[in-house]
């Protein structure tokens, strides 16, 4: 009996809150790939470099010796015009096109090949490890947690409901979610559908960029650290049900903690294998993931 | 409105001599033909070796192009077969026989099978699911490959060692047994004009097999799909077949692999791999077979010689001529080639409509 309590305390449950972290980071990035897909069907393959952006731009506002926390307000306000240039510039040339999901996939796929080879080059390919802003860690329950991953878990879910209150109680997000419910008509209201268009597309890089702030402290800063998350992070979407808040929500809680608590048992490897297995299993049933669109809540 | 099109979607058109694919595809194998001469009378192996290398890779890319340019499915994922099938023949060359051709029998119908296991799952879905599905199950299948060690199997030279991160090297030489006389590939230039007629053979079996009634079938899917059941055909079972046959492909070219460079690793599994072929089939030009080895053979130019002037910045370069591609000119460079040996000739044109 004390064993068991002593497995939960120390084992089980410090591993469900490092899955809550990963969770949390999973879905801010899902939720930018939700969007950005919900309303411009745009799969964009370049949101782990973005992240990986985030990172980067963290590092050289904090070697030109910016606080942490200003870092981590400025980073997402230099990401937007870059996430605007980019769906001016690439995404709106395609935009037309019959093909436009293939084509837009195969931009971004091309633009996180050349931002990836740009951070190696400008930073080099080893890791940068920024200082966590917040040091020390909090008891909890008897568990002694690093204090900056307990912030990380609140930030981030604070974040998640600032960004679904946005979308779905701001003016901002009425016209979103209206251009993404059918743009003609949204259009035909007065709403400007192509600058809501390079809005959300800047938003969900933006958010994309903010959780790589967020993670450098704890994963550091390195050009291709976005492969790790995007697995899962599309693994979400799909499970959730592309272009769905709620679903990327739950999905992201659901698979960061499958992950997790499979890796207690498993090796890390096959733990992804499990994850992939739901996804398959999820679409088996369904093919449109488990919640809606992004037009319908 | 402009309407851009992946895919020159027109077929084949059936006239008096070559159609225009043909001549794009003959006038690149006389070139492969010249480069040889070039490189056994300056005496470079190693570009031969590397040409050898890009055919192989060209053999991946007509996969993804089978399946992108006939079938409208993005696959993002197809390393894994081209992978699978180095590991397969490379084990098979190191452990259980020496022969070329019982290699090749054995990686086909595996290829196959794995590519069946692979197409049930991943035609599940359409569009970018597809698209993001075969880009997951690559992924997985790379990281089980590259945790993997030994995998229990005994084989008459020890335990079958697949080498975890590293791979496996040490394939021996192989000899390709041709009847009359055995070709030793272990002299580049063997082992060039073999893939050479490898790669011939598949482009003009797959060029045939777009001409007979499957092959319209997959274009008819890829043209309008709903509208297809209605004809009586079953969509999802044509796309398999292709599928399946893709993956045939890109795992017999696979097994090449370490014929050539004496092993596998995990890279080759990986999403670079994958990505590069799709490169390959957008620069050279979707839906056309032959561009995507052209594609290719620029891709390895670029990867080794360019890369090798200009470091890492090449990938910006591959890149950037990558995104170029896709908006300016979305045909490729055989889609523009065929589209200027296509043009309109009114003289040839009246004579023959009178006749």
């Amino acid at each position: 009996m004390v064993d068991l309590f002593t497995y939960l305390q120390f084992v089980l449950a410090p591993q469900m809150v490092t899955g809550l972290v990963i969770g949390v980071a999973v879905i801010l990035m899902a939720l930018g790939l939700t969007i950005i897909f919900g309303l411009l069907d745009v799969i964009n393959l370049a949101h782990g470099a973005f992240y990986a952006l985030g990172g980067f731009v963290l590092i050289t506002l904090l070697g030109l010796g910016l606080d942490f926390w200003v870092a981590m307000v400025l980073v997402p306000l230099l990401v937007l015009p870059a996430g605007l240039v980019t769906e001016r510039l690439l995404i709106q040339r395609v935009f037309h096109s019959g093909d436009r999901h293939t084509l837009t996939l195969l931009l971004t796929f091309g633009l996180s090949l050349v931002m990836e080879d740009l951070f190696k080059i400008i930073y080099g390919p080893d890791p940068h490890r920024p200082q966590p802003p917040i040091s020390g860690a909090v008891e909890l329950l008897g568990m002694y947690l690093p204090t900056y991953r307990v912030f990380l878990i609140f930030f981030g879910a604070l974040l998640i409901a600032a960004l679904s209150l946005f979308l779905f109680r701001s003016d901002f997000g009425a016209r979103i979610r209206a251009a993404a419910y059918d743009r003609h008509m949204a259009a035909s209201l007065g709403i400007q559908v192509k600058s809501v268009y390079s809005w959300t597309f800047a938003l969900g890089l933006a958010v994309a960029a903010l959780s790589g702030v967020l993670l450098s402290p704890i994963y550091g800063v390195y050009p291709d650290m976005g492969h790790g998350f995007i697995f899962l992070a599309f693994a979400v979407v799909i499970v959730g049900g592309l272009g769905s808040i709620k679903g990327a929500v739950v999905a992201g809680l659901l698979l960061t903690q499958v992950f997790v608590l499979a890796s207690l048992v498993m090796s890390p490897v096959w733990a992804d294998v499990l994850v992939f297995a739901t996804m398959v299993l999820v679409l088996l049933f369904r093919p449109q993931g488990l919640f809606g669109s992004l037009a319908h809540g | 409105m402009v309407e851009r099109e992946l895919t020159a979607a027109t077929p084949p058109v059936s006239r008096r001599g070559l159609s225009s694919l043909n001549k794009v595809a003959l006038t690149a194998f006389l070139g492969a033909l010249l480069f040889a001469v070039w490189a056994v009378v300056f005496e470079q192996p190693f570009y031969l070796g590397l040409a050898t290398e890009a055919l192989i890779l060209g053999g991946l890319a007509m996969s993804v192009d089978l399946l992108l340019g006939y079938c409208g499915l993005l696959s993002l994922g197809h390393a894994l077969f081209f992978g699978l099938g180095a590991y397969m023949g490379g084990l098979l060359l190191l452990h259980y026989t020496g022969s070329f051709w019982l290699t090749c029998l054995l990686v086909v119908p595996a290829s196959a099978a794995i590519g069946l296991v692979g197409g049930l799952i991943a035609l599940r879905s359409s569009g970018v699911y597809f698209a993001l599905i075969t880009f997951a199950m690559a992924q997985v299948v790379e990281k089980v490959v590259f945790v993997t060690n030994e995998i229990g199997l005994e084989s008459p030279r020890g335990a079958v060692d697949v080498g975890g991160s590293d791979g496996f090297q040490g394939v021996p030489g192989v000899e390709v047994d041709l009847l009359l006389f055995s070709l030793d590939l272990r002299d580049p230039l063997s082992f060039f004009l073999l893939t050479l007629t490898l790669v011939s053979v598949t482009y003009l079996g797959l060029y045939w097999l777009m001409s007979t009634p499957f092959g319209r079938t997959l274009r008819a899917l890829r043209t309008n799909e709903r509208r297809l059941p209605h004809l009586g055909y079953a969509p999802r079972r044509f796309k398999l077949a292709a599928f399946v046959l893709s993956a045939v492909i890109a795992g017999f070219f696979g097994a090449l692999y370490p014929m050539l460079r004496g092993g596998a690793f995990p890279e080759l599994l990986t999403f670079g791999m994958s990505g590069d072929a799709v490169i390959s089939v957008i620069i050279g030009g979707t839906g056309t077979l032959i561009g995507p080895l052209i594609g290719t053979a620029l891709l390895v130019f670029m990867r080794s010689v360019v890369g090798s002037e200009l470091g890492d910045l090449h990938v910006i370069i591959v890149g950037l001529v990558f995104i170029a591609a896709v908006i300016f000119f979305p045909k490729g460079i055989v889609g523009y080639a065929r589209a200027y040996l296509d043009r309109p000739k009114p003289d040839r044109g009246r004579t023959d409509n009178d006749g």
